[in-house]
């Protein structure tokens, strides 16, 4: 049974619900407590040991569902198709029998076989039955015996043999249907399959053999569609989520400008997730302050070496350090979308960075701080492309908007932002008012989308920004804004 | 372990019913981690929005088991001097002073520094020592004999450095002060410790690791009765239906807080008051701040109001 959790803990991995070790022996524990006789039970306890938050409960209880669903599987014969048309062409499924067509006996002659008691009763045949042949191959046995918990453990056990919780992408799902049934004893059953009907074809063998080959020919396709989709669900619990991380791993590198908008979803998703992660890692930061509160204990001990004299005082109350972000994007049309994904970051960090201020420009500079506060970043996004988007961009006319009204609000723990392509339309650069915002900020940090090749070329004015600036950086994927919003967290006192 | 009572949770629906017995209603998920919560010996963190009952858990808990509830309440600031330990520095520099006087007599007969520093260590370090030790609700926790509760409430309100001076305590049981050494639970009589958390931050996974973790949701509207009920016996049950319609109702709605349990009993106290028979739109209205909390939402509230009584008293 441990084998079994291992695996179920897998499929929780890939499920995107974190479990450690140490949390698996947890759940071992649980369960040497708890005992399966329970289904509910169990499910609630592991829920408690192994999900941590409401999503991952929410995750782990679909997950559980799916994990150890083997009701799903149809008792053989019970199911429509069947019974009805056993002349149908699923007899030539396969290739190697495919000429066991040519006598067909019909159901109707066919002497009804009273083999397992399950499947008599669905069997077509209402005809007594005088002989009744067995088969002879384990998984014909095992086949016709009608036994489901049996047929399910046979197969699980197959499953486990072949490793298809190792399965990755969905074109390997024939491939381990395949792998399963042969680990179930197909092989066997074709033989015995093939030796009844090359018996049938000569014409020598007696009805209850004809039927009986018919009976496991249908019996086996039946269990290849029930692997199939035994097979199926172990993909949607081993590696569907794989495949979401592999692209996910491909949007992050992909440059924003060519995102399309049905991606748009996905890359907020991961926005969100990069964003958790650089909260969860910066939110530690603090100093402690210089006055309230005097921390008896530490000073007693710090003081200790100059002979008790207390002379070097510790305070007990400490502060966050949190940095002040001002920060202007433009929103024309070219640069639209690195904004768009920018701000996200930004207000996405609203327990790190509180303090965020947001201007967009494509002419006119306007502060959205309040709209992205209060609205959704999608709305917050299309109301701003609607008010500023449009014009074409002066930088000359922003800097001296921002001039005008934000420079007095810059202090040196203010760290300036800038997005943008620096595309001028050859008008006044006024870099001196860059000059004037590096002096008396922190920090002013320049992320341009474009390679750096082009940064001279035409009516770009990088040349004349950049030494104004901290840092200039070119800034076009998602790495690269993860990066630049990291450096941002780690560099702010 | 075998702390007293501990027969009390011998089964998920034995614990369920003691705690209806003692006016808790829980649901199965609780009552399971409860449950494992004794029988695996791991502390319960427990999550939820506020007032469906967190603290109120392990209150119930410590009532059902007779056993006392040590409780910490978590803050901004808080740290180890104000949750495990102090010492005492007023009584350290006192007896200093005191025993100023006494060196000679200790000292006497011994000739030479290095016979009196001899001398001196035999009395071990006096002023580190249990004598001087201001215990704090953990240690205590640690100390209690009986074993107990211990509620460590709010977590989330604590800094991050807190948290990692609970996983010692959280894993072992145990608390290390480094004048004295290792300070350990009664192996047989561990306490049994919730942590309680509004989720106003993201705890530390080590910190979730070490817990089993409890998500408490609102609860469904028979369960709700149920809770009103217990809590408020002397409402009649009619407007004990409405008043949940109502609520549930008004849970749907786009509000900045919405109601929880604690205001549904708090609600029902006061129809109780002025003496209710059944809702009605004026009634609601005028004590509508009974159960939200924030202006903005009873403006966006009121003008539902009528609508949301209707529905109430057709359903109820």
């Amino acid at each position: 049974m441990d084998s079994t959790l291992v695996d179920f803990v897998k499929a929780l991995r890939t499920a995107e619900i974190k479990v450690s070790p140490a949390e698996t022996l947890d759940a071992m524990e649980c369960l040497d407590l708890v005992g399966f006789t329970d289904r509910e039970f169990l499910k609630n306890s592991l829920a408690l040991v192994l999900s941590k938050t409401p999503e991952e409960k929410e995750a782990f209880h679909s997950c559980f569902d799916r994990f150890f669903s083997f009701e799903s599987f149809k008792q053989i014969g019970q199911d429509g198709e069947y019974t009805h048309d056993p002349e149908g062409g699923e007899f030539e499924s396969d290739g190697d029998q495919a000429d066991g067509e040519g006598s067909q006996p019909g159901a109707g002659n066919g002497q009804g076989s009273g083999g397992g008691a399950e499947s008599s009763g669905e069997e077509d045949s209402n005809e007594p039955l005088d002989t009744t042949l067995d088969p002879e191959s384990p998984l014909g046995k095992l086949l016709l015996s009608g036994s489901r918990t049996e047929l399910v453990v046979s197969m699980a056990e197959a499953g486990r043999a072949v490793e298809v919780n190792q399965i990755v992408v969905f074109t390997q799902k024939g491939l381990y249907t395949r792998k399963i049934m042969d680990a179930m004893g197909l092989k066997g059953l074709q033989d015995e399959i093939g030796t009844l009907q090359a018996n049938e074809r000569d014409g020598e063998s007696p009805m209850p053999q004809n039927h009986l080959a018919r009976r496991l020919t249908k019996a086996r396709d039946h269990l290849r569609e029930q692997v199939r989709d035994y097979v199926e669900k172990q993909f949607f619990l081993h590696a569907d989520e794989s495949g979401k991380q592999l692209r996910e791993e491909l949007l992050k590198k992909v440059k924003l400008s060519n995102l399309e908008k049905r991606n748009f979803k996905d890359v907020q998703e991961i926005v969100f997730k990069m964003a958790k992660k650089l909260v969860a890692i910066h939110s530690k930061r603090r100093k402690t302050y210089k006055r309230g509160q005097l921390d008896v204990r530490k000073t007693l001990r710090h003081n200790m070496q100059y002979d008790g004299m207390l002379f070097d005082l510790h305070w007990k109350a400490s502060k966050v350090d949190r940095p002040k972000v001002m920060c202007i994007c433009d929103v024309s049309g070219s640069v639209s979308n690195y904004s768009r994904f920018l701000l996200m970051f930004l207000y996405s960090l609203a327990d790190v960075i509180p303090k965020v201020r947001s201007f967009a420009f494509s002419s006119d500079l306007g502060e959205v701080t309040a709209l992205f506060q209060n609205s959704k970043v999608e709305e917050a996004m299309s109301r701003t492309m609607r008010d500023y988007g449009n014009g074409s961009t002066d930088y000359g006319r922003m800097f001296m908007d921002f001039k005008n009204h934000c420079m007095d609000d810059v202090d040196n723990k203010t760290t300036i932002i800038i997005l943008g392509d620096a595309r001028n339309n050859f008008g006044d650069a006024k870099a001196e008012i860059l000059r004037e915002m590096y002096e008396k900020s922190k920090r002013v940090i320049w992320l341009n989308p474009e390679p750096k090749t082009s940064w001279t070329v035409g009516d770009a004015e990088m040349g004349k920004y950049a030494p104004a600036c901290h840092q200039a950086e070119v800034c076009n994927s998602l790495t690269h804004l993860e990066r630049v919003v990291s450096n941002l967290l780690k560099t702010a006192t | 372990m075998a702390l007293k009572n501990a027969d009390r949770l011998s089964s998920v629906e034995a614990i369920k019913e003691n705690f209806e017995s003692h006016n808790y209603i829980c649901n199965t998920q609780i009552a399971t981690a409860v449950f494992l919560a004794y029988h695996l010996e791991k502390p319960i963190l427990i999550e939820g929005p506020p007032g469906v009952g967190k603290t109120e858990l392990a209150k119930t808990c410590a009532e059902l088991l007779d056993l006392e509830c040590v409780r910490l309440q978590c803050y901004e600031g808080l740290d180890e001097s104000k949750a495990i330990y102090e010492w005492k520095y007023g009584k350290q520099l006192l007896y200093t002073q005191v025993l100023k006087e006494t060196l000679g007599e200790i000292l006497e007969g011994a000739t030479g520094l290095h016979e009196s520093v001899v001398k001196l260590h035999e009395f071990g370090d006096v002023f580190f020592s249990e004598d001087f030790l201001e215990p704090r609700p953990l240690l205590k926790a640690l100390h209690h004999d009986e074993g107990c509760i211990l509620l460590i409430d709010e977590v989330d309100k604590s800094d991050h450095e807190f948290e990692s001076l609970l996983l010692e305590m959280l894993s072992d049981f145990q608390l290390s002060i480094p004048e004295i050494g290792t300070v350990k639970a009664n192996p047989n009589k561990k306490p049994l410790v919730f942590l309680t958390s509004n989720n106003t931050r993201e705890i530390s996974d080590a910190l979730k690791r070490r817990c089993l973790h409890l998500y408490i949701p609102f609860p469904d509207a028979a369960l709700e009765r149920q809770i009103v009920q217990a809590r408020v016996p002397e409402i009649a049950e009619h407007l004990r239906n409405q008043l949940v319609t109502f609520i549930q109702e008004l849970r749907t709605m786009d509000l900045k807080k919405v109601p929880a349990i604690s205001e549904t009993i708090d609600w029902a106290r006061t129809l109780i008051l002025l003496h209710t028979e059944s809702l009605d739109a004026e009634l609601v209205k005028q004590t509508l701040n009974v159960i939200l909390k924030f202006q903005e939402d009873i403006e966006t509230a009121e003008a539902d109001v009528q609508n949301l009584t209707n529905k109430a008293l057709k359903q109820a």
